[in-house]
């Protein structure tokens, strides 16, 4: 049995420094973008949503938050390919971001469907999934997009890395882990080990307690 | 004349050809008047804001000169532009496309390349070293090597000796009082800063090895200096400084330069370089776009200059004189040598981490306030040549969490997890000598196209086998300083920094494409001055030596002028 997700942090959410001297006006824009204005889909299918969908489940699962607390990522992850929004480059082999990314997707239902008997991504159990997941991490899946698109690089360099970085770009992550998320204009003072600013995140003395959002999962279970 | 004023003797009239001058964002969020000199012909065009090119810039518009500095990017302004957020600084990068390939292809992008007016020293990490003696002569030092092709500088360290000292006193370095590498200098200019939690680990490990360490030299204020003030250890360092402390190029040079009547013309990417019949460079072609420009970057404007300063850095500077590219120039400009684009550097730069006992918060104050250059030298006693300076690094949440999952293979709920300590984490970072190849290269892509049409950067890299024993090497030394400082759960990544070679300086006009002045042996009037002209790569951050080769090129093009040359 895995351990829960609980954060050590329970008390902190990065947001109640929303009004305080860490939110600068362009960082409060920013950051309200990403809490309040979630974008439609506008570049994936409905099949390639649902099969990122399920990949994000299992990149980032989220069973410790209710549907509507959950941190969303194929949105932003669709808004970046809807404006062709580039990284500055891609790696020799690879084709151009969007293109990879429906190759990808593609890919992912084709080793899935070669190892399950046929069956897409998003109708596997988890621990399938996984093995799909770590099959073509490993760069030695069956289907036949990874003959032309190089599966490894494809899951570390353009997968796994940008649905890992859009979770940990929304405030609640920040919260979970303790970041302190903004600092402008106030900075820290607090920099040395054990040093902890009277705004930054606080453990508990006697260990993490359970967070509001562990609490109404139990209770769903 | 109402053009093409003499080299170093126009007349500051303001608003050129009589129309209002146009504004430019100051540093506190005001509007600067500033020249407009896009009808005139201009003594000296720059192409590039950033560590080479707003220096020199910055240098010719003080000396007289009338200047226009492009830059493909944007003119911050950094007290309403700059935001405390990984995600919303991807603005700060260049993120047009590029092509990454070879044996170990480079990470592009925000790993090390700039857009906007102050280029990459809006985003870098500010530890402002010098090369030493030494590293000006790697050829004669190391001898040949074979797969490598080591030359010596035609320049010495006490060649840059007085524009190390220029710089560091323009930027207001903060240092040690005694630095350990470098034992007869000036005081830095500056107080060290106080160490943060992970500087301090660094620190505590080499004091338990025995490891000489020091308080890094870094570009980022520790007192009040004329209108800005002392850095707030916010840690957002590598995503613009929102305060002014940072002594980026944005806010030292580029006021300056604007100041002394240079135009700073953001949102301009040059095309192409032209040249008359005898094959003087006679100015560039450039698209323009965003808002202050009125265009949208549908066609092409003509900037013309009696000298060319090209300050792309080492991917973009290479393109643009290959994309330029004519019936009496066929391999691109300043290239009759062929090495334009070739022994392409980049550092080695695997970083390790570890967990710590105490909590570090590796996000707080300037992520490498600590560094030993005791590896930074040959050693007698390994299997590999030239060596490496340890940092330590502070990745935010973001970046960390990418780190750790690519580097371990981790995601799931045991990535949520394993990110719950990252309070905890701390990480060293190495800048490693690479050996200049000849294949690794940077050429322009057969068929891939930007958004103006033209050929973008194919970037070849694959490390020669000393970079790789070098690396071991460092993995093995970062592991035992984080073990020493108490660290536990040891992990590394592989990473590379910074861009260097591909213009390399040289004497021989066969085997390189500037000299020691960082003018084209091709071109008598075209100079290059950014980490392309990097014979060698060195084991420090370049930045510092980029800009003290800028600050000596603006009076070697001064010397130039003066003699009627230009």
């Amino acid at each position: 049995m895995e351990n829960p997700l609980r954060s050590p942090y329970p008390d902190y959410n990065v947001l109640d420094k929303w009004s305080s001297l860490d939110w600068d006006d362009q960082t409060r824009d920013a950051v309200s973008r990403r809490l309040f204005n979630v974008p439609e889909i506008r570049f994936f299918t409905e099949s390639e949503k649902r099969t990122l969908e399920a990949v994000v489940e299992r990149i980032v699962p989220q069973p410790d938050r209710r549907q509507d607390e959950r941190i969303p990522i194929v949105p932003w992850i669709d808004e970046k390919l809807h404006g062709d929004r580039r990284d500055g480059y891609r790696y020799d082999g690879m084709p151009p971001q969007r293109e990879a990314w429906r190759r990808g997707l593609a890919g992912i239902d084709d080793t899935s469907s070669a190892i399950f008997d046929g069956k897409g991504f998003a109708d596997l159990d988890g621990p399938a999934q996984d093995e799909v997941l770590r099959r073509i991490e490993h760069g030695d899946p069956p289907g036949a997009t990874w003959t032309t698109l190089p599966a490894g690089r494809f899951f570390t360099s353009v997968l796994c890395v940008s649905i890992v970085k859009t979770y940990y770009a929304h405030p609640s992550a920040w919260s979970e882990v303790g970041y302190n998320g903004p600092s402008s204009p106030r900075g820290h003072m607090r920099i040395w080990e054990d040093g902890v600013d009277p705004w930054e995140a606080h453990e508990p003395p006697d260990g993490p307690a359970m967070t509001a959002s562990n609490k109404a999962g139990d209770a769903e279970r | 004349m109402t053009q093409g004023n003499g080299m170093g003797s126009h007349t500051r009239t303001a608003g050129a050809n009589g129309e209002r001058p146009l504004l430019a964002p100051g540093i506190h969020g005001e509007a600067v008047p500033m020249r407009d000199w896009s009808r005139d012909e201009v003594d000296v065009c720059v192409v590039g804001a950033g560590a080479g090119g707003g220096v020199v810039g910055a240098k010719l518009a003080e000396a007289g000169f009338s200047v226009v500095i492009l830059d493909a990017g944007p003119h911050w302004d950094p007290l309403h532009d700059f935001v405390s957020d990984e995600t919303a600084s991807h603005k700060l990068f260049w993120t047009e496309e590029r092509v990454t390939g070879g044996k170990d292809p480079v990470e592009l992008g925000s790993n090390n390349s700039g857009q906007g007016v102050g280029g990459s020293t809006v985003h870098y990490s500010m530890i402002a070293m010098r090369l030493h003696a030494d590293d000006f002569r790697r050829r004669t030092l190391e001898g040949s090597i074979a797969g490598a092709d080591l030359q010596d500088w035609p320049l010495t360290y006490e060649d840059l000796e007085p524009y190390y000292e220029e710089v560091e006193q323009a930027l207001q370095i903060a240092g040690p009082v005694h630095y350990p590498w470098q034992k007869r200098r000036r005081r830095f200019p500056q107080r060290e800063h106080q160490l943060n939690a992970s500087a301090n680990m660094l620190v505590r490990g080499c004091a338990a090895l025995g490891i000489p360490v020091a308080a890094a030299p870094v570009a980022t204020l520790s007192a009040p200096h004329r209108d800005r003030p002392p850095c707030v250890y916010r840690g957002f360092c590598n995503y613009g400084c929102s305060t002014n402390a940072k002594s980026s190029i944005l806010v030292t040079y580029i006021p300056r330069a604007i100041r002394a009547g240079a135009e700073v013309r953001p949102n301009a990417m040059v095309a192409r370089i032209e040249h008359d019949a005898t094959g003087r460079a006679t100015g560039v072609l450039h698209f323009r776009t965003g808002p202050s420009s009125g265009h949208n970057g549908s066609e092409l404007f003509r900037q013309r200059a009696k000298a060319i300063i090209v300050a792309g850095y080492a991917i973009e500077t290479p393109r643009l004189l290959l994309n330029s590219a004519s019936p009496l120039f066929p391999n691109g400009l300043a290239n009759s040598s062929g090495m334009v684009g070739r022994y392409f550097m980049i550092h080695a730069g695997h970083q390790t981490f570890a967990k710590f006992p105490e909590r570090i918060g590796q996000y707080k104050a300037p992520p490498g306030l600590a560094i030993t250059e005791h590896f930074n030298r040959t050693m007698p006693d390994v299997d590999f040549s030239c060596g490496y300076t340890v940092e330590v690094v502070g990745p935010h949440v973001g970046d960390f969490a990418g780190r750790m999952s690519a580097a371990r293979n981790l995601w799931g709920s045991a990535l949520r997890r394993a990110m719950f300590d990252y309070n905890y984490y701390s990480g060293l970072g190495i800048v490693g000598e690479t050996l200049p190849r000849l294949d690794n290269r940077v050429k322009l892509h057969d068929t891939e196209r930007d958004r103006y049409g033209l050929p973008v950067a194919h970037v070849l890299f694959g490390h020669h086998e000393n970079d790789q024993r070098l690396i071991d090497h460092s993995i093995g030394k970062m592991t035992e300083i984080l073990r020493a400082a108490r660290g536990e759960d040891v992990w590394g990544v592989n990473r590379t920094a910074h861009l260097m070679g591909t213009c390399r300086m040289g004497s021989d006009p066969n085997a390189s494409v500037v000299d020691a002045d960082g003018r084209a042996h091709d071109v008598p009037n075209l100079f290059i001055c950014d980490g392309s002209v990097f014979p060698t790569s060195g084991a420090v951050n370049p930045s510092l030596t980029i800009q003290a080769i800028a600050a000596r090129t603006a009076d070697r093009v001064q010397a130039a002028a003066a003699r009627g040359e230009l």
